[in-house]
């Protein structure tokens, strides 16, 4: 194994000293959200305030990060959930991952509360705070252009700083959107981190390294997800299938769909607003959008963005969605987070409850809400507390789309049960990436699962899950799974039964229920060509891993941040989903389209090996070494 | 160990200004110093020297090439997908990826768009994970 280098901050009284981190710990965890659980686990104690000194933050890479293996620029962040009280983790594209490596560390402990507005510099392996005071109060993008281009930047615009629940942190352009990091960088008056330095990063066995990075680049080119649809058209591609597939959050959930969804598509988009595709570093999918905002450049929408931020709030203008998605990037707020709470409000206002001057289909109150949202100015201070605040309050729980406090992403998941129980169960709360992402087998992607059937999908659920965070806490963006998909498989045409009959086959008991009870002893080898990830942790690392040892760290990771929550008081309670999704059938004609989570969440914990409570049982803990 | 400069420095500053990754300090018509925690070997300084002042990371002097002989990254745009490493890395901001010659053009690579700024430190050669980038005297 590569050593790795944690520096421990304390902000309160600027001491630094490297944070002991033995080799099976890194064994176990490599880096990431994984490594920074279980060092969160143990640095925090129970109940403490998410916005408090106490409240501990972990900026954190990879052994992969910055060593040019496909899409491996990203980093991490963790600390405990401001949203949820349970465990936070926010991943990155931003240059700042790569940075940070090169100036000499691979992960930092940030604790305490600094007196005043600082920032942490990090050049050439020596660390030094210095004071913020003068960038205090700046956007984001004026915050970066203080400093060298060269350096890696993670910062905070006025949202942060004004503690709205659901601020991002900043890095170049990409950003750690959820779960209100940038509120915990504000907490600690932390108003940037900055890297730089010229350390070259080991790679144990080169000449592997660059053979299999070759020919998994290939692969991804290759693939038609990620060699075509997702550079030419970027995440909203998905727009119009979700839509189709009624799956659109639209009007705060009221309706799954959009008359005119069409225009928010992402064909629409590349049509009438793209300029360029680009990409995070070290990555040759390049999904990135870019469009033009008076004679600039800037980054263009996600598709949970337009999700959000348009059918959500019942806007098909790309043009106002731009606009609010880059004020968004500049005050520092998670767009997501911000869509499920502007809706809430608007139907709040709809049906009478409250009146926030915005209402659904009405662009023109939104921009000057979001303003000042991030400023915590009346009567929008309210919505920066978060949707589940704004329910508590108001008495609106049944139609707030959040689960554990944290917003959900834009798809619904009444007609895509393993969505539906993994957003319930998602660590970090309603998200659809710790959620699994099992919708892209139920809707989105090449083969048919049908979504509307309980059978099988607590195992998928499981098995996505781990993949999802094995993948994650290696380094990786997520979408590098999807490029694992035999191109022949895009090939069936709409008539075709085989989608159907291998979506069948997935969520028959021997498929995936079976094959995750064997793991990791039943895929001992390193079939490069099946999952290419292990086999390039083994070329950097010089670890040897097999595809059922990688799948397995997943799931060791996914037990870890459930032990987090299991401390803060967390159960099977908390694994619910507002009423709307399991109540209020999203066709009204047909009962069965509603999440019936009471029908999955016990066969979920029983192959998870947890107690019927939700909570991992010792010998499940045992045998994924996170207890002795 | 990294590069040095000896007293013969005559803190003309040409070394700080080239310098891709800014390991050189000092002040004008005064010694300029290495910081060795961020030197890169690159060579770059040595190369410009007109001093000669400057010794490489064996403590070898180094002679002053004259910048046309300097070579140059030379990107093989098939081997190439834009991943950005190399842009990502240049201190000199000399490389972009190339603009899509159509609307939907998706074959795009890293090009040395900035020719003058390129200093030839070869980190962008070094950094390149599908090994698409050669190091070439121009001709």
């Amino acid at each position: 194994m590569i050593p790795v280098r944690y520096a421990d901050i304390d902000l309160s009284n600027g001491q630094v000293r490297d944070y002991p981190l033995s080799e099976n710990v890194v064994r176990m965890f490599l880096g990431g959200k994984g490594l920074a659980a279980y060092i969160l686990y143990q640095e925090l104690a129970p109940g403490i305030d998410p916005l408090s000194a106490d409240n501990v933050l972990i900026l954190n890479t990879t052994p992969l990060t910055g060593t040019g293996a496909p899409c491996t620029s990203r980093f991490n962040a963790s600390s405990k959930n401001v949203l949820t009280g349970g465990i936070a983790s926010s991943n990155c594209g931003g240059t700042f991952g790569v940075k940070l490596r090169r100036a000499g560390y691979d992960g930092l402990i940030i604790r305490g509360k600094a007196p005043h507005p600082c920032c942490l510099m990090i050049m050439d392996g020596q660390i030094t705070i210095t004071d913020a005071q003068e960038l205090w109060g700046l956007n984001t993008e004026e915050t970066q252009h203080h400093f060298d281009r060269k350096y890696g930047c993670v910062v905070i615009g006025p949202a942060g700083e004004n503690l709205v629940r659901y601020a991002c942190a900043v890095s170049g352009e990409r950003v750690l959107g959820r779960c209100g990091i940038g509120a915990v960088m504000g907490s600690k008056n932390l108003k940037a981190v900055v890297a730089y330095g010229t350390k070259s990063l080991p790679i144990n066995d080169p000449k592997s390294f660059r053979k299999n990075v070759q020919k998994w680049v290939q692969g991804l080119q290759k693939s038609p997800t990620t060699g075509s649809f997702l550079p030419r058209y970027g995440t909203a591609f998905w727009m119009n299938i979700v839509n189709r597939k009624h799956m659109l959050p639209t009007l705060n959930a009221q309706q799954v769909k959009h008359e005119e969804a069409e225009q928010i598509s992402g064909e629409y988009l590349t049509e009438n607003y793209l300029t360029r595709n680009s990409g995070c570093v070290s990555c040759p999918i390049r999904c990135e959008r870019r469009v033009m905002r008076d004679n600039r450049e800037i980054k263009g929408p996600e598709y949970e963005t337009l999700g959000l931020l348009g059918a959500n709030l019942g806007i098909t203008s790309v043009d106002w969605i731009n606009e609010w998605n880059y004020q968004s990037d500049l005050l520092g707020m998670d767009t997501m987070s911000m869509g499920f709470t502007l809706s809430l409000a608007m139907e709040m206002s709809q049906r009478g409850i409250k009146d926030f001057g915005i209402d659904f289909n009405q662009p023109e109150a939104i921009s000057l809400a979001i303003e000042k949202i991030a400023h915590r100015e009346a009567p929008f201070d309210e919505l920066g507390e978060g949707s589940a605040w704004l329910a508590r309050k108001y008495g609106t729980e049944a139609f707030a789309m959040q689960v554990k406090g944290l917003e959900m992403a834009a798809y619904d998941p009444r007609q895509s049960q393993a969505q539906g129980l993994g957003y319930a169960t998602a660590n970090r709360g309603g998200c659809h990436l710790g959620g699994g992402y099992p919708i892209y087998f139920e809707a989105l992607g090449p083969i048919e699962v049908n979504g509307r059937t309980v059978r099988g999908k607590a195992a998928l659920t499981v098995l996505m899950q781990n993949l999802m965070d094995a993948i994650s806490t290696s380094g990786y963006c997520l979408f590098t799974a999807l490029g694992t998909l035999p191109p022949s498989l895009f090939k069936f045409g709409e008539k075709s039964v085989i989608p159907g009959l291998l979506g069948k086959i997935m969520l028959s008991i021997p498929s995936t229920h079976l094959l995750w009870k064997l793991m990791p002893g039943l895929l001992p080898i390193n079939l490069g060509g099946l999952l290419p990830h292990p086999s390039v942790i083994r070329d950097v690392t010089g670890r040897k891993m097999t595809i059922g040892q990688f799948l397995q760290m997943g799931e060791r990771v996914y037990n870890m941040e459930r032990v987090f929550n299991t401390r803060e008081g967390f159960d099977r309670h908390q694994d619910c989903l507002p009423a709307r999704l399991v109540a209020e059938p999203s066709e009204p004609d047909q009962a069965d389209t509603v999440v019936q989570i009471d029908k999955m969440l016990d066969t979920y914990y029983h192959i998870r090996e947890w107690s019927n409570n939700g909570i991992p049982t010792q010998n499940k803990l045992k045998q994924l070494e996170i207890i002795a | 160990m990294a590069y040095s400069i000896s007293d013969r420095c005559n803190g003309c500053g040409a070394c700080k200004l080239l310098c891709p990754v800014s390991a050189i300090d000092g002040e004008r018509k005064e010694l300029h110093q290495i910081n060795d925690l961020r030197c890169i070997n690159c060579g770059v300084c040595g190369r410009i020297c007109a001093q000669e002042a400057v010794f490489d990371e064996k403590g070898q002097l180094c002679s002053r090439i004259p910048r046309k002989q300097w070579a140059l990254p030379v990107i093989d745009p098939p081997s190439c997908s834009a991943c950005s490493m190399c842009v990502e890395i240049c201190g000199k901001h000399a490389l972009s990826i190339s603009m899509p010659t159509f609307p939907g053009d998706l074959q795009v690579y890293a090009i040395l768009s900035d020719q003058k700024a390129c200093v030839g430190c070869g980190l962008c050669d070094l950094i390149c994970p599908l090994g698409a980038i050669t190091m070439e005297v121009p001709s």
